[in-house]
């Protein structure tokens, strides 16, 4: 055996200082490039995941936007349907209320001509009654004048 | 110095330092040790939220590789425990045997008393290494496997007095569980220090020829003994964390 570890050249200090060797590269790699990049893995991980989370919530929050457009855009119409409908009702009273307010102020106006009218048929009536009057004392006076001269 | 191949099965010692030996693979190693906690400095230094191409192959290859191990264990807990174990012998071994063929290694040297010692020697080389390695791999496997099974289970497993079959089984078990020690370090050692001599013979016979695709293809070898131990590794921690009953 002494006789085989010798053509080997095994020594066991040399055993050590190799088994010592691979112990440091060990704890070396493990501190330099193990840790290092398995956390990295795990910390890109960690960013897929909570991106992939983002975008579903996003896609939730979308889905939800949609649907509260959607609600919104009907209650819209509802409610501009209604203001139509008032619109139309207030349009229609106050065409009516215009309307009523326009007749009677034609009748005012008709019935104000047609006393004006009456008015102006009597005053020249009696204008014209006056001149009659008038022109009788005119004629009178000629004759009477004629017959004296 | 020498004529034609020379083959040296042990790493040679370039000096001392306080008495311990300096052999050229522990200086290679050191080496290796200093690029790769080095680069793995830089490069976690680097890491962004938006990666690059660099970044994210990396990124991609662990965790390509964290998952694998998950299936293979069962847990992500447990992935994550041994992921650095499993990485880092894979890491060390694969940078060792890829910068075996870079130019300097073996071939830069001092000559003493008319014999050439290379500076540097890949530490999958060199028995003391593979030996040391698989001693930890060793030890992991057998100390996950009481802290998941609890010492009786485990000992129940070696110790099987209810029959001699059971016995017998144990005993295998026990003998099997003891050569993966032997199994690991020389089939490591085997294949580079095979490969190696495979250059060195090639380029001896036909230099400027053979020896760049043979170098190739070493590489590529270099690359998958650091996978095979690394992944053995990682199946007999699934095999020790497995119930007795369950794993036969």
């Amino acid at each position: 055996m002494q006789q085989l570890f010798s053509a080997f050249g095994i020594d066991w200090r040399l055993l050590i200082a190799q088994a010592v060797n691979f112990g440091i590269v060990l704890i070396a790699l493990r501190y330099f490039l193990y840790t290092p990049i398995l956390t990295m893995l795990a910390k890109r991980q960690e960013m897929a995941a909570k991106g992939v989370a983002d975008a579903e919530r996003a896609a939730r929050a979308l889905a939800g936007a949609d649907d509260e457009a959607a609600r919104r855009v009907a209650a819209a119409d509802a409610q501009a349907e209604e203001i139509v409908s008032l619109a139309r009702e207030a349009g229609n009273a106050e065409k009516q209320r215009l309307l009523k307010e326009t007749e009677e102020r034609a009748s005012a106006a008709a019935r104000d001509a047609k006393m004006r009218a009456q008015e102006a048929a009597a005053r020249l009536a009696r204008e014209s009654e006056r001149d009659i009057v008038r022109l009788a004392v005119l004629a009178a006076e000629k004759i009477l004048k004629k017959q004296y001269d | 110095m020498h004529e034609g191949i020379a083959v040296v099965l042990k790493a040679e010692q370039l000096g001392s330092v306080f008495g311990f030996p300096v052999t050229n693979s522990l200086v290679m190693a050191w080496i290796v040790m200093a690029l790769l906690i080095g680069g793995a400095y830089l490069f976690g230094r680097s890491l962004a939220i938006v990666p690059g191409k660099l970044q994210a192959g990396i990124e991609w290859i662990f965790e390509g590789a964290l998952e694998y191990m998950g299936e293979v264990l069962g847990s992500e807990a447990l992935a994550r425990r041994f992921f650095p174990l499993i990485a880092s012998i894979f890491l060390f071994v694969a940078a060792i045997n890829e910068l075996e063929f870079f130019p300097g290694v073996g071939s830069l040297g001092i000559v003493h008393a008319s014999q050439f010692f290379p500076l540097l020697r890949a530490p999958t080389t060199d028995l003391n290494f593979t030996l040391a390695l698989a001693a930890i791999s060793f030890f992991t496997i057998e100390i996950t496997s009481i802290a998941v099974l609890g010492f009786f289970t485990y000992a129940g497993k070696y110790v099987n007095l209810k029959s001699p079959i059971g016995f017998a089984v144990g005993l295998i078990e026990f003998i099997s569980n003891l050569g993966r020690l032997i199994s690991f370090s020389f089939r490591l050692f085997g294949n580079i220090f095979a490969g190696e001599v495979l250059v060195m013979v090639a380029g001896f016979f036909l230099p400027y020829v053979l020896p760049a695709p043979l170098m190739g293809f070493e590489m590529f070898i270099g690359l998958i003994q650091a996978l095979v131990f690394a992944m053995l590794t990682l199946f007999f921690i699934k095999l020790a964390i497995m119930d007795p009953h369950e794993a036969h």
